[in-house]
Parts: structure tokens; sequence; C-alpha cells
């Protein structure tokens, strides 16, 4: 089982400042910056020993070369106390140098799968955690010199040992990442039916649950996934067994349902249509958890590590609402307290993690693009003036913002009228100031569906000095804006301009 | 990763209002081209660049919970949108003061800004009325520039001597030049802007643009004299309060170079220096 390991808890360890955790930590998150730029984004997942609270990665100066060599001489000759050599080595082999030279020795696997596969159970056990150690590898050809014994981590995944079973997983799932080799060979051995099996029959333990999941989202992040590996797990039960473990269980807690949404993201964004997931209920189970989520969050529930959940949720949903025609989409998003609780998600993360609010107003987006349903529950539950709070912020959450408000104003003129009374014109005001281009421009096509509604909301701007900022911007060097402004003043604006004097011109 | 148009028509039933704008887009000058998409985003996609980074983080074992750790939220910034007017602003009410300052009362024939309507009026009044001119010849005409006050004079030398006796007014105040100072101050000014340009850099380029739009020959028919901030060059001075706040909008924002070469026609005027000035008139537009 995972547990969540905080860095903060690390504090105590002599050597390590918080500090230098902090630093620690942020060249991490650059090195996964640049690795997701390249594409590469890859982690691997070491289990710990029983004994072991947290990592320790420093390590005494190299034991090395020798150790290696001295104990697979111990283990090649000794009858007794395999285990113990066994268990000296896991330790030897979380030291990269180490590992290296271990791989280079002739035998070394052969010997290490011959005591996998033995009759002592011990041994097993410890030879597995010596693969999980080498496994955990950054150095990617040490993956494939495992090689040999994947065919009999496979056969144990279903086997009655959790903690061998999940020593299995691990090992598999840090391997995939590392070739197309690998993956290649693990696919023909039957990694897939394999894992399908191993969560169906472990159904209630979580944390074989959660290894498998773990394993599959590896394999689905893989370059050539959407062409290898999806198809064939689309085919298989592991789409309806993850959907089924995704309400995460009170007592076991939010891990085995975190790895299952997670790979139920990677299948969703990665199949342009996915009617199959549809029809298992993967958008109403989606959305409903959803629902369920935003509603701890805003009574103040905001467990650590929930939005480790939420966020693949939200893809989830997000993608499988292009995927859903509009007609069908009551058959699927039953909870009517989804565009409610996606609301309630962007005012409870917006200065926590922005990145989250985006993607929260992102399916906002999708949820109201083609729904005139959708857009008359953000009027009627009255979310609209929260939305139109959050036009300030920038980086790509004004910008979806507007296409939102956009959405309810292009559906029908009341609607339009309705955003006038809830302030929506001065809104846009002030956005058609912005320095950001592309929100001047979503504000004047807002404006423009807004004028053509009604002549009641066109007087309104007239009447808030919305004139000047239209002249303004008929002289601004992108041709956007000059051609939307120039039309809107000359077609429909200047008639209502008559009515105003010099004397009831707003004041600064 | 856009939904492909055909979804589109499935929208639950077009009403007038969708009508309406339709035959609008038919009319082919339209420019609104907005409809509403649904956007599929892949796995891949940058938008989906942080959240990836914090599941991967939690992988290797570098959760931090959110109260450890707060990113900045960024808030978008204003900018004037006037042509040749770099101005950006991290505030609304900055950049209303930024435009109540330079382009509100702004005098339509010689595109100088004063800094309020009373002076924009009295501006126009004394420099581009000929009837002034010839009234003042046998009445006085000129305004003692303290509002409340009252008095006329007939020069401005008699006002100015007013401003200084009895309201207490500095020598060189810079709203009451008379027109024959202006080619000397002019000269002055550039010097000084010369100056100011290490301090106040991010609008040397539109001082620039500025230049070529103001110094055309139709704008000083009456020769040099300033007796006002030119609306451009507004933003070199140093002495003058608002650039206090303009200095702070300079050295927290990056230039932003204008792009365009937009010039807008002389009859264009914004400000309410085409209101009441006799030159032209709002909605008088091509």
């Amino acid at each position: 089982m995972w547990r969540l390991n905080k860095v903060r808890h690390k504090a105590g360890r002599p050597g390590g400042s918080l500090e230098e955790l902090r630093l620690k930590r942020r060249e991490n998150e650059r090195a996964l910056r640049q690795a997701r730029r390249d594409r590469q984004l890859v982690s691997k997942r070491l289990l710990l020993n029983e004994d072991e609270e947290q990592l320790d990665v420093s390590m005494d100066a190299a034991p090395g070369g020798h150790d290696i060599v001295s104990l697979l001489h111990k283990l090649q000759h000794s009858g007794t106390d395999k285990e113990a050599h066994l268990k000296a080595l896991s330790k030897v082999l979380r030291d990269p140098s180490a590992q290296l030279t271990f791989i280079k020795h002739e035998n070394s696997m052969h010997l290490l799968v011959g005591l996998l596969t033995g009759s002592n159970a011990q041994c097993r056990l410890q030879a597995v955690r010596c693969l999980h150690e080498l496994s955990h590898s950054s150095h990617t050809n040490v993956a494939p010199a495992c090689l040999p014994a994947t065919p009999y981590l496979l056969t144990y995944l279903s086997g009655p040992s959790t903690k061998f079973t999940e020593l299995c997983l691990y090992t598999l799932g840090n391997m995939c990442p590392d070739s197309d080799v690998v993956r290649e060979k693990l696919l023909a051995q039957g990694i897939i039916p394999a894992l399908a099996s191993c969560i169906e029959n472990q159904r209630h333990n979580l944390a074989v649950v959660e290894a498998a999941a773990f394993t599959l989202s590896q394999l689905l992040q893989a370059r050539d996934a959407p062409e290898k590996i999806i198809p064939m797990v689309l085919k298989s039960t592991l789409p309806s067994h993850l959907l089924s473990v995704l309400t995460p269980d009170p007592h076991f807690g939010l891990a085995p349902a975190i790895e299952c949404a997670w790979c139920l993201h990677y299948l969703i964004c990665s199949t342009e249509d996915n009617k199959e997931l549809l029809a298992q209920g993967a958008l109403s189970q989606c959305s409903s958890l959803l629902v369920s989520l935003g509603g701890a969050v805003t009574e103040g529930n905001k467990e650590d590590g929930i939005e480790l959940l939420i966020w693949p949720l939200l893809r989830c949903v997000g993608n499988l609402l292009s995927s859903c025609p509009v007609e069908d989409l009551n058959a699927h998003l039953t909870d009517a307290h989804l565009p409610a609780s996606l609301c309630a998600l962007v005012q409870a993360y917006l200065h926590t993690l922005p990145a989250l609010a985006r993607e929260t107003v992102w399916v906002l987006n999708n949820l109201t693009a083609h729904s005139t349903e959708f857009c008359s529950a953000l009027l009627t539950l009255n979310l609209v003036p929260g939305l139109i709070q959050l036009l300030p912020f920038s980086q790509g959450i004004n910008t979806m913002i507007l296409r939102i408000l956009a959405n309810i104003a292009h559906k029908k003129k009341e609607f339009c009228v309705k955003l006038m009374q809830l302030g929506l014109l001065s809104a846009l005001c002030a956005t058609l100031k912005m320095a950001d281009q592309e929100m001047v421009i979503r504000s004047l096509d807002i404006l423009f569906m807004m004028t053509v509604s009604s002549p009641v909301v066109a007087e309104e701007f007239v009447r808030q000095g919305g004139l000047s900022l239209l002249e303004v911007l008929q002289y601004n060097g992108a041709a956007e804006m000059r051609q939307r402004s120039t039309y809107l003043l000359e077609k429909h604006l200047l008639s209502y301009q008559q009515h105003i004097t010099v004397d009831n011109m707003p004041d600064p | 990763m856009l939904q492909p148009e055909v979804v589109q028509l499935r929208t639950e039933g077009r009403d007038e209002q969708q009508e309406r704008r339709l035959s609008e887009s038919e009319e082919g000058n339209n420019p609104f081209s907005f409809t509403p998409q649904i956007i599929r985003l892949h796995k891949d996609h940058e938008l989906f660049e942080d959240g990836d980074i914090h599941r991967h983080m939690y992988l290797q074992d570098l959760y931090i919970s959110e109260a450890e750790d707060k990113p900045a939220l960024s808030v978008s910034e204003f900018a004037c949108h006037i042509s040749g007017c770099s101005g950006v602003f991290s505030a609304l009410e900055e950049y209303e003061h930024h435009y109540n300052a330079l382009h509100r009362h702004v005098c339509c024939s010689c595109r100088r800004s004063l800094p309020s309507a009373r002076l924009l009026d009295i501006h126009i009044q004394e420099w581009h009325d000929s009837l002034f001119t010839i009234l003042a010849q046998k009445q006085d005409m000129y305004q003692c520039l303290v509002e409340g006050c009252g008095q006329k004079f007939r020069t401005s030398k008699h006002r100015k001597d007013h401003l200084i006796r009895i309201h207490k007014y500095p020598p060189d105040f810079r709203f009451d030049k008379t027109k024959k100072e202006r080619g000397r101050r002019e000269t002055k000014r550039k010097e000084q802007k010369d100056a100011a340009m290490e301090v106040v850099d991010d609008v040397c380029e539109s001082e620039g643009v500025c230049e070529v739009m103001c110094n055309s020959p139709s704008d000083e028919p009456e020769g040099g004299e300033s007796m006002e901030t030119h609306e451009c060059e507004e933003k070199a001075s140093t002495e003058d309060v608002l650039a206090a706040a303009q200095d702070t909008e300079g050295t927290s924002t990056p230039p932003r170079k204008p792009q365009y070469s937009y010039r807008i026609p002389n009859t264009v005027c914004f400000g309410h220096g085409s209101v009441r000035g006799f030159g032209g008139r709002r909605g008088r537009r091509k």
C-alpha cells in the first residue's frame, strides 16, 4: 500500500534541512518539466522494505563492485544462508553503480531467476526484491537485462501473497517505460490479460489493485500506446474494473482510485471516439464522483492528495464530453449538481492550484458548448456572478471563462438579457481594456451577440460609456479588433448614440 | 482536437437570435465568427503540464500538500489601445488614471492633452478660436486659471502676473505658457526628454511614433508655443506628478513595441476635445 509520503516529514532527517529538501524538490520539478517537454516523462516507484521508513538516498561511500561479486559468489556456492545473501544483495542493489556491475556480470540474472523460481519461498521473496531494486534504476539498459524474469513475474501475478504480488507488479511497472523492446516482450507474454485477471481476482485486495493499476498506467503512457496497447486494453475487461475501483474506499484511502483514474485518463485522451467507455458508464461515474469530491472539498474536507484524484477525473469528463452527442448528455450526466460542483472546485483551488482551476473551467466550457440546458443551469443556479469575478485571472483562466459566457450568450437572447442583468456589460468594459488580445477579441464577440439580442442591451452598453472603448479599438494594430469594433459601432451602436448628449456622458 | 462542425447543428432548437445572426453573417461583411466549441485535449497538451508534474511528483515521493507550496496566480494586465500609446498597467485604476490624464481632455486641433476639462476649454478658446482673438482685442478675455476666481484679463501676461501675485503660482507654471514661448520650450523639452529617456525608457518608442504623427504640419498653425503638455510627450517629463505613476508602470512591465503603423486620421480625436472644440464632431466619421 502506498503511503502519501510527504516531504515535510523528512525534515527531521539528520543532514537534511527543510531548505535543502525544497531545493531538491524544485530541481526535480524542473527536470520533470523538461522531460515532459521532451515527451519523456517517466516515473518509477520503489516499494520500501518493512523496516524502512523513508527512502534513504544518502549512501555510504560506494560499496560497489566488490560486494556484488562476492555476494554472487556466495549465492552460487553456499548451500544454506541464501536468503541472507539475497537480502544483503537487495540492499546493495539500491546503489546505481552496483546495479550496473550486476548486469554486466555474467550469469548474474540467470542466478537470480533461478532463485526467483526455486522452492524456497523466502528466497523467492528476496529475489523479487532484488529485481525490484534493479527495475527502479534510472539507467535504461538495466531493465532490458531483467527480461528473463518477466514470464515468471507475470505468472506470479495470480498468486496469493500480497507483498510478493505487489513487488512483481511494481517491478513490471518500472520496467515498462524503459524501452520498446521491453514493452513488446511484455505484451507478447500477455501482460494485459494478466493484469486484468489480477485485478479481477484480487479485487478485495486494494494494495494489489493499486499496484496493478500503476503498472497499467505505465504501459498506457508509452509513445506507441495508442496504436499498440490501448486497443488491446479497451477490448479487455480492464476498463470496467478500473471504473469499479474509482470510488475511494474510506479505510484504505485514495491511492487505488488515483491510479485507476489516471489509467482512464490515458485511455480516454488517446482515443478519438470513446463510445465504448461511454457505454460502460464512464462519463456518469466520473462526473458523479467529481460531484461528491467537489462537495467534500467545499465543506472543507480537503483530504491530502484529493486533487490527485480530482485532476484525472476532470480530464476524463472533459474529453468524454467531446465523444458524447448533446442529446445523450442527460442520460449520462444524471447528477444535476455537476455545474455547481465544478464552479465550487474552481473557487476552492484558484489560489492554491490555478492549473487545476484552469482545467475545471475547460470542462465547464465543454459542458456548455452545445447544451442549452447546462447554459440555463449556470444562470438559474446563480453561478454566473462567480465566473464573472474570475475575469481578472490570466494564463488561460479568463479566456476560458469568456468562452463559457459566450457559449451562454450564443444560445438565446433571453440569456443575453440575463447576463446583462448580472453585470456582464460592465465586466466587458474592463476586459476590453486588457492587454491580452484574445481577451479583447472574445469580449467583442460576446458584445456583438448581446447587442444583437436586444435593444435594451445595446442601450445599456452605450449608457455605460462603451462607445469610447470601441472607438479606441477602431485604430488598433490588430485587424480583428479593428474590424469587429468598426462593425459593431457602425451597424449596431451608432443609432443609439444620438440619445447621448454631452451632459449625460458618464464621468471618469 | 476541435469538434467537427457537424456537432453544431445538433444544438437544441435554433431560435430567433441565432437566425438573426446567421442572416447577418451571410451578408459577408460580418467579422464575428465565434461559435461554441468543445475542446478535446490530447495527452501531451500544454494545458495538462502542471497536473502531470503534480502526478509524477507524487509517484516519486515528492508530494507536497497545497498548504506548503503556493504557486502564483497571475492577473491580466491592462493596456492602452490608443494607437501610438504603449502604456501597460497592472490595475484597472492605473489604466483609468492614465487615460484620464493623457487621452481624455485632448485638443482636437493640436493633440495636446490637458489635465482637466476646464483647462481644455480655455486652451481651445485661446488657441484655436479666431473669434476669441478678435474679441480679445477689445475686451478682457483671458480668464484666470484658478477655478472660482472669475477674473479676466486683457493679455496673457496680465493673467500670469495675477496668478503669481494673487494665487502664488510659480512663474513657470506649465499650463500657462504664451504661444510665443512654444518654440523655445519645445527644444528645451526635447533636451529634457533625452535626459529623461534613461528613466522611462519603455515609452521612448511610443514617443517616436507619436512624433511622426503629431509633428505633421497641419497640427500647429499658430506657430511655436507649448502651454500644455503634448499628448505624447507627457510621459517624458519627470517633474509632473503623474510621471511618478508612469515610472512605476514603466519599470515594472516589459516594453511593448507598437507593431502597428496605423496613423489616426487628423479628423479623429479621442477625448472630449472633439466635442467641445469647433473642429471635428463625434459621429461624423467615414
